[in-house]
Formats: structure tokens, sequence, C-alpha cells
């Protein structure tokens, strides 16, 4: 509850929203007890006052009774039948739609062919004929508002019914022989309940607007009671005349459902677990920068990528994650690099921190540099960034049925690829698609060009997505776990393919999986990570050979064997730390069957010893 | 996609027939009749008995619905006392006029919602964000007539810029410009409301889909900010946007009573509201029968146009 | 599977434009202005008909009135009859025979000849069910004729009426546009929708109709009592007072009809010339005399006292209106009574004769109408005269009702219902109202409209007598008489007479509003 108050507060225009209308609510509570002048005393001769009269503070009405006085006791009638009124929709409303929804079958179908037809009635319309027929009157109108909103918490509810009456608990209450009713009353309601509330916060807006628009056409309170609707109604003749008297009663309408709007949008997100951990934020273009020295822009190049001192974190409110620490790696012409980690060990962020595509927010790029023949690309400006993305740096990204575009093409994906970066005529760039998806060994690739992503396989997706990376012939690919979704023979296949493809075009692959098996087919080096830095690195013989660090050592022995009989797949115990709450030392001591006191004291370096280097006091084998 | 047409057109033919037995019903149930109307002052109950019986009106009530009902079959709509003349006629003189003002305010609220609300998305917590964000709740909090009001005021009466009521000048005029002319200031106001429930969809919409996997695709490949905001995200944003215009659809075409009260906009639904205040049985009975097929039509075309976007939705 | 795609867009496009674009009906322009010698006339709501016989509301007869014409007519400025189609008519000693010598050579406006026959179609058509064009009806006003025996054409200018008794009124019945001739070849031709395609002998032609957008009628320059002095006229139904306000501002009309009167300051300037008429009009509350307080006629007598009329015709109806004296509108001048003067503003009178009467806070149902013709805004009426009442101790309840509900409820008779009603008549002739509302003959269960059950063997014998006179001093007498008598009896409220009110651009020139609250166009005209 304190957090959700805290949440709900947080977001200004909600908490003025409330305030307003707490105080609208308050000060309609005491209107009896204010020395107001009587709201229905007419003075003829002093009709129209203009505003700061004497003794009329906003001025008079047409029949020169008080506007103050009929404003305040017009806004106390009015918000009081806009609470009934969606009080009384929403409990009919819950009423149908739970039936509908517990009960299913003809009883669904018949509610809610009633509840089409209603809808489908103009709604002013409906709500005339009701106080047509039962006589003007606020009780009615009220009746009338009601009635026409009834569908709309009927669909609502019944739609949530619907998705909770398939659940254990109510079978389990079924069958434990409770009536219908009471499981509706204690089973279903109390979860339906936090809905309804919110939609009646955000419908009593609605009844205020609508009941004024009854009023509008003539049917409101009897007078000469005043609610917000007939005072707009009785001054709308003297809109030219005496405009003040139709925009007092205007703007109050316009304040309380401006409150009241405000104030259901906070409630909403409030209650929107996502808004709460900033997963609702769009991501901006590139990932935000906050670098507290900028790197020299440009430096000898090692490799055709280098990654120096990278560093990533995502901040989520007052926490820091810090996904990726201080990470460099090279990344040589033709080789393919490894890139090995558990999940949340920060390969990914690695991956996607080299262009700047770490979603942000909540990331942030806190350090390093990541260099492409040297050039820094994360000081690049923008428009330079974007050129060089999928035309001299491409990405491979595992489980292309969400990372493909679900409504767009195959081949006009594609084809997009190649003409965002240059001029090329579709016709020609659509046969470069088609070549390159007969490259992947796409069958029948003519025809994929026009399929959708949901009509292939997950190998042929893949396949897609790797055609997808070469179709500017770029330097380096960047390929972020592209065989993990797939079984085992398909997976073989993309990793002949992209070796192939390696060595037919001289690429550079830095390649990122959790799998120590894939990594012996393809990677030149490898590099292991873990809680967001590299914890051992070298050439992947010696490693798979004789692993420095334990962590590797696990790694490795994860990996079933073909022909191994029945080796021990030992699972690692426990779990990788949570990087807002990194220890001291070693970020693996706490799993590690190697462990001593001084491993969790200090940061522990890289200690580099040839090709090889790895971050432990006591590796399994002694650098040479 | 023929047949699923098919079917959903033959699914809404029952909801219209209940359409029509509900506003019979209500009808029935609201006290005074036409003759009544008629007369006005002079309807004592002997001349409104007189009158009644002139019109076809002394029959009991189930067999009148099902004589309109048997004559709407053929074509036959009646004639409508209030105003004299077959009901057909004045619904389809008439029904162009709501069309064309509900269509206009439909496409400013379609056009007009989802630019605010991709722009207002793509500058999440920006300064144009804050101020669309500001303009929606200011278009959904104002009642609609008005807002009207405050239009012929400000444009019509004080600026002359634009005419203060009717579709087209009294003589000459009928273009296209008199029509635009004519239609800015009652569009502008009918859409109000819906243009700021769609800005906020859509801004909803757009954030969901931004934080979407094919969007980082997107931008791996190189695609500029616009490319990704207009072309890639708000097609699929567009998945949930487009049911929300059927519902607003709804919204716009009841808005429109108002709408053409205050503005004079010869249209039905001001017809509408008259009949039912005279009583006009035949005429509120082919009116809403018309509007409710063309708002479950409407839906239809929401429905297959859902289904064209998302290739996902076999229909 | 490109075309599959284009096609795909192709009925998305088409889908969200076929609303607007099909249904434009775009057409080429005609002309780019008002042209010179049209008036523009922002009317209160689209006519229903302008079939003279089939039209009941005030609405339609601006239109008909100068598209048709009676045998007789209101003579300008009054409510006594004179010749028009018939130059000279005579009535016989017993008042029973009507006979009309109509004017010769005088035309419909679709060419065919205007005769005695015109004149028999026109009335047989109304008033005989088996008539061949009885079906183009109903004629809901045909009861002004009820009275008429038998309409004969002894000869092409002859027209005579036969009555079953003698009746007064008659000749001021056939000044009204129920008693206007229609052309029978137009009626033949049209059949029902003669009401949208008229043909009359008036001053103006119909042209042509869009619905609730306006209704054109241009000069007929045959006209047999001069060409009128425009071209044509454009009668544009407006039915929000404030956007008729508006568009009157805005320079989009030329004449407005029943301004608002809060809005009539607008046009108290030299750009426009207001003109008003007291109308034979009466707005009144019906009290209810058979049960509740209302039955003692001291509380009736209070409740006239307690209101302050003078404050709701000047500050509510903003001067369109003079207060009420009696039973009998001002308009008719020859019959009205002048000793006759409205009950004084006094709420110490009133509290006295509440004392009096032994009840000193009455309960009051009190029906109020949303709106309906002749109403003159009476919700805020109702409300002030609530509050009037209050003041003296009275303890009034409204209720509203939408003008059809409200008929329904008042017209059946306010027994057991109400104490008192809000009710307003536009009238002809002296006789209609208090013949149909104030006798004991004509309480709503013999289809009258005396829905407040008044009753006084004294008056009734005075409207009897005078409904079958046909010397006018002779009915001015008896009127008179009525008058006093009815005034201090109280049946009614009399609240106020209305001036009828329009408002023109300064260019119009010789707009005259007409008691009878017909609006003839005739020698209006635009600088």
């Amino acid at each position: 509850m304190r957090l959700f108050l805290t949440l709900l507060f947080r977001n200004r225009l909600a908490a003025l929203g409330a305030v307003l209308l707490l105080a609208l609510v308050l000060l309609c509570l005491v209107v009896p007890l204010l020395p107001l002048a009587d709201p229905n005393v007419t003075d003829t001769p002093n009709k129209f006052l203009r505003p700061f009269s004497e003794g009329h503070l906003l001025g008079t009405d047409h029949l020169g009774r008080d506007l103050l006085s009929r404003l305040l006791w017009g806004t106390r009638l009015s918000l009081a039948v806009g609470v009934a009124a969606a009080a009384a929709a929403a409990f009919f409303g819950t009423l149908i739609g739970i039936c509908a929804g517990y009960f299913g079958g003809w009883i669904d179908n018949g509610l809610m062919r009633l509840i089409d037809m209603i809808m489908a009635f103009p709604y002013i319309l409906l709500a005339l004929a009701i106080v047509a027929a039962l006589g003007p009157g606020m009780l009615n109108a009220l009746i009338a508002v009601a009635a026409v909103n009834v569908p709309f918490f009927a669909r609502n509810i019944r739609g949530i019914s619907v998705g909770l009456t398939a659940r254990e608990f109510i079978d389990a209450a079924r069958l434990s022989g409770q009536g219908h009713a009471r499981i509706i009353v204690t089973e279903l309601l109390p979860n339906v309940l936090p809905v309804i509330i919110v939609a009646i916060s955000t419908t009593i807006g609605w009844m205020v607007l609508e009941t004024a628009g009854l009023s509008f056409l003539g049917l409101g309170s009897q007078p000469p009671q005043a609610d917000l609707g007939s005072m707009l109604g009785e001054a709308r003749a003297a809109l030219i005349a005496a405009p003040h008297t139709l925009i007092v009663p205007g703007a109050m309408i316009f304040v309380i459902v401006m409150s009241i709007n405000l104030l259901g949008d906070g409630l909403r997100d409030a209650l929107d677990p996502r808004l709460r951990s900033g997963a609702l934020a769009r991501p901006s273009p590139v990932t935000r920068i906050a670098r507290p020295a900028p790197p020299p822009a440009e430096t000898p190049a090692r490799g055709v990528l280098d990654l120096d001192g990278l560093t990533t974190r995502f901040e989520v409110g007052a926490q820091v994650y810090k996904a990726v620490s201080d990470v460099s790696l090279t990344l040589g012409k033709g080789e393919c690099l490894g890139l090995i980690g558990e999940s949340g060990s920060g390969k990914s962020v690695t991956a996607l921190s080299v262009t700047g595509l770490v979603a942000s927010p909540p990331g942030v790029i806190a350090g390093g540099a990541a260099r492409l023949d040297g050039v820094d690309l994360l000081s690049l400006p923008y428009r330079d960034l974007r050129g060089l993305r999928g035309r001299r740096i491409a990405y491979i990204f595992q489980d292309p049925l969400s990372t493909l575009h679900p409504l767009y093409r195959i081949g006009d994906q594609m084809v997009e690829a190649i003409r965002v970066h240059r001029k090329m005529p579709l016709a020609e760039a659509r046969a470069r698609c088609l070549d390159l998806l007969r490259t992947v060994q796409i069958p029948n690739a003519e025809s994929r060009l026009s399929a959708y992503p949901h009509e292939l396989s997950g190998g042929m997706r893949q396949r897609v997505g790797i055609a997808m990376a070469l179709v500017n012939d770029p330097e380096v690919i960047i390929a972020d776990e592209p065989t993990t979704a797939l079984d085992v023979t398909v997976q073989a296949q993309v990793l002949a393919l992209l070796d192939r493809l390696r060595r037919e075009r001289g690429l550079s692959i830095l390649f990122i999986t959790h799998d120590f098996g894939v990594v012996g087919q393809l990677c030149d080096r490898v590099a292991v990570m873990y809680a967001g830095q590299i914890v051992e690195e070298g050439p992947t013989a010696s490693i798979l050979a004789a692993p420095a660090h334990p962590y590797t050592r696990r790694l490795i022995a994860c990996v079933p064997e073909l022909g191994g009989g029945r080796r021990q797949l030992a699972a690692i115990p426990g779990l990788p730390p949570a990087v807002n709450r990194l220890p001291a030392g070693c970020a693996f001591a706490p799993r590690c069957d190697r462990a001593r006191p001084d491993c969790q004291r200090d940061p522990i370096a890289l200690r580099v010893s040839g090709p090889r280097a790895a971050r432990c006091l006591y590796p399994e084998e002694a650098l040479s | 996609m023929g047949r699923y047409i098919l079917y959903r057109l033959l699914s809404a033919v029952p909801v219209v027939l209940g359409i029509t037995v509900i506003v019979f019903f209500i009808m029935s149930l609201i006290p005074g009749d036409p003759a009544t109307a008629i007369l006005g002052a002079y309807a004592s109950p002997e001349n409104v008995a007189r009158l009644n019986a002139d019109l076809g009106l002394d029959k009991p009530m189930v067999q009148r619905y099902f004589i309109w009902l048997g004559n709407m079959l053929t074509g036959d709509f009646g004639r409508s006392f209030s105003l004299n003349r077959p009901v057909l006629d004045e619904i389809l003189e008439r029904f162009s006029a709501t069309l064309i003002l509900a269509g206009v305010s439909l496409l400013i609220c379609a056009v007009l919602g989802i630019v605010a609300g991709v722009v207002s998305a793509a500058r999440q917590y920006g300064l144009a964000d804050k101020a669309i964000t500001l303009a929606v709740l200011v278009g959904i909090s104002i009642p609609s007539f008005f807002l009207g009001m405050l239009l012929i005021l400000i444009f019509a009466v004080q600026l002359r810029w634009l005419p203060v009521s009717g579709m087209y000048e009294v003589y000459g005029g009928r273009t296209l410009v008199d029509l635009l002319r004519h239609i800015i200031l009652p569009a502008t106001a009918l859409a109000a409301v819906a243009t700021g429930v769609v800005a906020r969809l859509s801004r909803g919409a757009m954030l969901e889909v931004l934080r979407q996997d094919y969007i980082r695709t997107a931008r791996a490949k190189g695609v500029s900010e616009t490319g990704v905001i207009w072309r890639h995200a708000l097609r699929a944003a567009m998945v949930s946007i487009i049911p929300v215009l059927g519902i607003q659809a709804g919204f716009v075409l009841s808005g429109a009573v108002y709408i053409e009260v205050v503005f004079q906009w010869p249209g039905v639904g001001r017809m509408l509201v008259d009949a039912i205040l005279k009583r006009d049985l035949l005429l509120v009975q082919g009116g809403v029968t018309f509007v409710a097929a063309c708002y479950v039509l409407f839906n239809i075309i929401v429905d297959v146009a859902q289904s064209l976007i998302d290739p996902r939705i076999k229909a | 599977m490109r075309p599959q795609r284009l096609t795909r867009r192709a009925v998305l496009l088409s889908s969200a434009t076929a609303l607007i674009v099909a249904a434009t009906g775009l057409r080429a322009p005609v002309l780019a202005q008002t042209p010179p010698g049209v008036l523009i006339l922002g009317q209160v709501a689209e006519p229903k008909t302008l079939d003279p016989q089939a039209a009941t509301a005030a609405n339609d007869f601006r239109i008909s009135v100068n598209v048709f014409d009676g045998l007789v007519r209101f003579r300008d400025g009054t409510l006594e009859v004179e010749p028009a189609l018939a130059h000279s008519y005579d009535i016989s000693g017993d008042g029973k025979t009507y006979t009309f010598h109509l004017r010769e050579g005088i035309k419909f406006h679709d060419g065919s000849d205007f005769n005695a026959e015109a004149v028999k179609f026109t009335f047989e058509r109304m008033l005989k069910k088996d008539h061949p064009y009885a079906d183009t009806g109903p004629f809901p006003l045909a009861f002004f004729f009820s009275s008429v025996a038998s309409v004969e054409a002894p000869d092409a200018l002859t027209a005579v009426f036969t009555l079953t008794e003698p009746y007064a009124p008659f000749l001021a019945n056939l000044a009204t546009p129920t008693g206007y001739i229609v052309s029978p070849a137009a009626v033949a031709q049209h059949g029902a929708d003669f009401g949208r395609n008229p043909s009359g002998t008036g001053p103006f032609k119909f042209a042509e109709w869009r619905a609730n957008e306006m209704v054109a009628i241009e000069k007929n320059p045959d006209y047999w009592d001069g060409a009128p002095a425009s071209e044509a006229i454009v009668f544009r139904p407006i039915t929000d007072a404030n956007t008729r306000t508006a568009e009157m501002l805005a320079g989009g009309l030329d004449i407005m009809v029943e301004v608002p009167p809060v809005t009539l300051s607008q046009f108290r300037n030299d750009q426009y010339t207001i003109v008003e008429a007291a109308g034979a009009h009466l707005w009144f509350l019906i009290l209810n005399c058979k049960d509740g307080a209302f039955a003692d006629k001291r509380v009736r007598q209070a409740a006239n006292y307690a209101v302050n009329k003078e404050a709701l015709v000047n500050n509510v109806l903003e001067g369109t209106a003079t207060v009420a004296a009696g039973p009998t509108p001002a308009a008719f001048n020859w019959a009205v009574n002048p000793d006759v003067t409205p009950y004084p503003y006094d709420p110490e009178k009133a509290r006295a004769l509440l004392a009096e009467a032994g009840t000193p806070n009455p309960k009051i149902t009190f029906f109020v109408t949303e709106g309906g013709s002749g109403m003159l805004d009476p919700v805020a009426m109702g409300t002030a005269i609530q509050a009037d009442l209050a003041a003296v101790g009275f303890d009034v309840t409204i209720q509203t009702y939408e003008w059809n509900t409200f008929l329904d409820q008042v017209n059946p008779g306010l027994s057991g219902k109400a104490d008192m009603a809000e009710m307003a008549w536009m009238t002809n002739d002296p006789d209609t109202l208090p013949y149909l509302a104030l006798r004991a003959e004509a309480f709503p269960d013999k289809g009258g409209f005396n829905s407040g059950y008044y009753a006084n063997p004294e008056v009734d014998e005075l409207l009897n007598r005078a409904r079958v006179s046909t010397d006018q001093a002779e009915r001015a007498e008896l009127y008179k008489k009525m008058q006093v008598i009815v005034h201090d009896d109280a049946p009614w409220l009399f609240v106020a007479n209305w001036k009828q009110n329009a408002v023109a651009t300064a260019a119009v020139k010789g707009l005259v509003l007409q008691p009878s609250f017909l609006l003839t166009l005739k020698n209006v005209s635009k600088a």
C-alpha cells in the first residue's frame, strides 16, 4: 500500500489530480456548512451580474441566482451522480460479465450478443430514449447514463473472468462442491475487484460528461435544483451575452474530469508492475553514454574490433546493476572469438554495447571504448554510428521469431537492410537477397522472400537472420547465441554454415554462447565471462584442454561428449551473484570449491600469460 | 477471406434485428404519442385518438412491429409522420451528411491521434510529450458541445474565418472547398475526445512495441530513427490501435448528435433526437437500424483491416 | 505476391476513404455568393410540410403563408379579416351559409387555374374521409372546419360553404394556413409528397428543399396582388438558438425570427433592426380548480397576486412579452375589455388571502415543460414563478417534462397529478381559447382542453352566445363580460402575452410582423 502511494505520488500529475479531486470532494462535503447564498432564490433584476460583483463572487445567472452557491451545490450533485452512476454501471456490468465468463457456453453467447446490440445502439440516443421513457430528473438521467455504460464493464469483466475461470483454484472450488454463487462471490470476485476499481475511477469522469450532455439536450435535474449539466444547459442561450454563466460550470466540469483522468492514469500506472521497473520507458536510439573520462577517439588498432575496459550498467531507480565491468577483448581479422558464460553473465550486454544497442533507459555505458579499426564507436555521432550498424558490424540474434519484424515479409526486411545504407534498385536488392538466401541454403528461396517470419521453421528463420546480417558484406558479425533455440542437427548445420562463410569471406565473428561444445566447433579463441567480467581468455584448444579458472572447468564439464558414455553432467551449484550486489573479491568464490578466504577480500586482476589469461588466485592449472 | 467477410456479415444480421426489437421496446415505453406531437396544444384526447387512427397507430404493438419489419425487408421503411415523407428518403439524404462528418472526424482522430501518440512516445518525457499529454487531457475533458460553441464564437463570430453552421453555402458552393470550410469546426469539436483517446492509446502501444526485440534488430540494421518509429514500431502498434478506432467510431457516431445540433449539420443524429421527442417510431426505427448497421459494418471493416495488417491472424 | 500487397493497401485505403468520398456527392460550383435580392432567413426548425392543411407549426406556416393564399386574409397589422382570393363574400342571415366571389384570372404556380373547384377540392380533401386524395393527409387541424357541412361550386367563380351551425370564428379560420387553397393538379401529381412540392397562388413559388439545410422560394412575378420585392427567400432551419444568433452575428443571415431574449442586447445597435409585434398569444398557468389547494378561489387569486409578472416579462423575457391582463390577449383589440387589468404584484395581499383561506403554506405540484411552441423559456419562467410563490408561503415542487410527455400529462386533465401547469396558446379568434379551455363542456373527458376543470355556467352561456353571433359588436360585448368573470374567478394564473420578435440586418427593408404570427414577406427587400 505504501509502495502504491509512493508510486502514485511519484507521478506528479497524478498527485495533482488526486489533490484537486480530494479538495473538490471535501468542498462538496462541507457545502451545507458554508455561508453561501440560497442557490434557488431568484432576483431577476440582478441577473447576469459579472463575476466579482458585490455579494456574488462569481456573479449571477439568468434569474439572478448566486452562481458560486449554485456551482458548489451543483458540483456536489454532479459528483454524487457521477459516482453513483459509475458504481451502478460497474455493479450490473460486473454481474453480467462474471456470469458470462463463469458459466460460458450459451449463457456467455447470449449475454454477449445482447451487449453487442446495446453497444451498436448510439449510446446518446439510448440514454435519450431511456430518459424520455422514465421522465426527466436527475435519478432517471443517472439510470440512463449507468445503463449505457453497463456494456463496457460487462465486456472488460467477462474477459478477465474467462481467464480466471480456467484456472485451477476455480476447478478446485467446484470439485469441493461449492455452489456457483459462492464460487463467484468468494473466489472470482476478489480477483476481479482491482480491475473494477480502476475502471470505475476512470469512468466517473465520463459519467459527469455524459450527464452534462443529457442536460444539454434538456434532460437533467428538475429546476430549480442545480447540477453542472443543467447549469450549462440553462446558460447556453446566454453564451454570447453573458459567457461567464456558461464558462463557470464548464470550467468546473473540465477541472473535475481532468483531475479524475489524471488520477485514473496514475492509478493505472501505479498498478502496472512493468512501470515500476521502468520497463515501459522508450529505449533511445543509442545507449546513454556517461563515461567519466572519454577515451581517445582513435588509437592504433590491435584487431578489427577492440574493446577497451568496456563498462555497462543498468540504473533502475536507486539500484545500479553492473552488467559489464571493464571488459577488454580483441577480435582479429578473420578470427572467430567465442564469448561464453551463463545467462546473466553480461555477454549479450557486452555484444550490444559495441554499437550502443543496449536499451536505455535503463542501460548506461559508464566507461571504456569499443573500437572498429581503432576508431571508438561510442564517441561517434549518432549518424555515423548508424551508418556503421548493419554495414560494417552486423548482428545475428537469438530467437529470430521475436527479433524479425512479425508484420513484414522476409524479403522486405532484408531489402531494407541494404537500402538504408546505399541506393540500390529494388530489383537488384531483391536479387541479392535471393542470392544470400540460397547461400545460407534455404530451399525454395524465391518463395521464402515473400513469406512472413511466422511461416518459417526455427532453423529457416535463423538462416534468414544470418543472411540478413550478410547483406552488406560486413567486416564483423556479432552472433548472439544464434543456435540456442535450435535442435542439434540444425545447430550443427548453422555452425558449419557460419564457419564456411567466415573462411570464404574473411569475416570476423564475435560468437556469444553458453555452450563450450559450440565454441569448440567454431572458435579460434574463447573468452569466459562471469558476473560481468572476463575470468579467462585464450586459444580454444588450450583452454578446453586445460582450463585455468574453476568456473571454466565447470562450464566445460557441462558439455556432453559424444561417445563419452554417461559422463556426469555437473550442473554448477548455486546461482550467479546479483550484479547489483557484487562482492569485493572474486564473484565466483561463493560457488567455488577451491575458494579460500582471501578470494573474497580484494578485486582480483586478470593475470596474463602468453596467449592466455585468467582471473583467479588459485587456478586449476598454473599458467605457464 | 471472402468467406470470413460473408460469415461476419451474416452474423451481424441478428445483432441488427435485435437492435430493432430494443428500439421498438424502448419507444413503446415512452409516454406520449405521435399524434400529441403533431397536434401540440390542440392535442385533446379526442383529437389524438382520431389522428392516431389516421396514422395507423391503433393496432397492437407486436402487430405493428412485424408489419414494419416485413415492409423493411422489402425495402419499404414506411413514412415518417413527423417529416411527412418516406423514412428511407430522409435517412439516405441525411446519412451521407453524418457519414461525411463522422468520417472526417474519424480521419482526424486517427491521423492526429496516432501522430500525436507516436511523437509523444518517441519523445517520451520530452517537451513534445508533455505538451501533447496536456493537450490530450484538455481534449478528453471538455464536453464536445461546449468546445463546439467556443469554436463558433472564436472562429466564426469573432474572427469570421469560417462559417458558423450548415454543410454548404446556401447559394453557390457545394464544392469540396465549400464543404471543407464548413466541416473544419464541427469535425474538430467532434474529433477532440476521440483524438485524445487514440493519442493516449497510441503512445502506450508504441512504448510497448519499442521495447520489442525486432525494434532492436531494426536499429542493428542501421535503420534511421524515423524509420524505426514510423515503419517498424508504428506498423506493429497499429495492431492494437486499429480495434480502438473501431470503438471510437461508435463514440464519434454518437457524439455527432450534439455536434449536429450545435453546428446545424444536416445529419441523421439531430433528426433522430427530434424523432424520439416526436415519437416518430418509424423514423427512429429506420434511423437507428441504419446507424447501428453502419457501426456493425465499420467494426467488420476494422476486423478485416486488422487481419490484413497482421498476417498472423488468419481470417 | 506483390500485387496482393497492393490490393491490401488498396482495400485499407478505400475502407478509410470510402466513407468520406463516396458520399460527398461533390457538385460543380454554381454561384459564389448570395445573389442580390435573395433574403436568407433563419428559422427555428426544419419544416415538416408545406402542405397548408397538413401543417400545424408556426415554423411551417412562415413558409406556406408566402406560397399560398386563403379566400380571406388578416388585414395588415390586425386580426380583422379582409378579402383575398375572394374579392367579396356574403353571409346568410342565419349565419350558416357563406358565399365567396372569387377573383378571376388567377393561376396556381403549376399553371393550372384557380377556381371554385379548387376551393371545393381543398376543403373536401381535408374534411371528407372518402375523398380520393384524403390519404395525402393526415390533416390534424381539420377540426377548425368541423362545422362545414358542404362546399359547393355553382360556377367557376363562386364557392358556397354551408355550416351545420352558426360559427363566428369561421372567417378567421379561413384566413389561417389551414384554410389556404391548394392546386388540385399539384396534389394529383405529387400525392402524399405534395407537402414537399407545394403549389399555390401566393407571392412566391416553391423552388427547392434540401433536408435540414434550406427551403427556397422564388418570386412569382405574376402575383395577383403585385409582384414581391425580393427575388427569392431562403429559409434556413437553425434549431439551436445560440447557433442561430451566432449565424446572425457572423453575417450568415439577413433575418432571424424568434430571437432568444437574452441575446437581444447583441442586436441593439445600428447594424440591425429589431421588429416586434404583440400577438394573439397567452402564456398562463392552468390551476386545478377541482382538487387540491387551488379549488379555493382565494388561493388562486393569491397565486395571481404573488407572481411578479413585470419582473418576468422584463427580466426573464427581456421585454419580449407584455403582462397579460386576462384570458383574452390584447391583440384582439375589438374584443378586449379595457377595465380588466393585470393582477398587481402584491405579496402581502397574497399572504392575507392564503391566511383567509386557512392554508398559509399550500403544497403545490407544478408541471413545467422544457420547450414547445409559444412556451417562451418555460423552465426559466417556471423557476422564477416557483421562487415568487415560495416567497409568500406556497410549497411548490416542479416537475419538468419534455413537450410531448407534458401534453400527454396535461391535456387529459390535472386531477390527481398536479395543481398547476404551464400552457400557451396562439389563436386567431377570441372565441378559440376560452371556448376550448374554459367551459364546463370542454372538460378533458368531453374532448376539450379545460384541464383545470373550471366551470362557471355564466361563462359557458356567454361563450356559447358569442360563437353563434355574426355581429362583431355583439360578440365583443359578450367576450368583455366573460373576461371580467374569468379574471375574478382566476382559473388561470395570467402571466404574459408574447411579442414575437425578429432581427434583420440594417439593409433589410419592409419587415413587419403580424399579430397573427404569419410572416408575410412579400414587401420585404434587401438594399
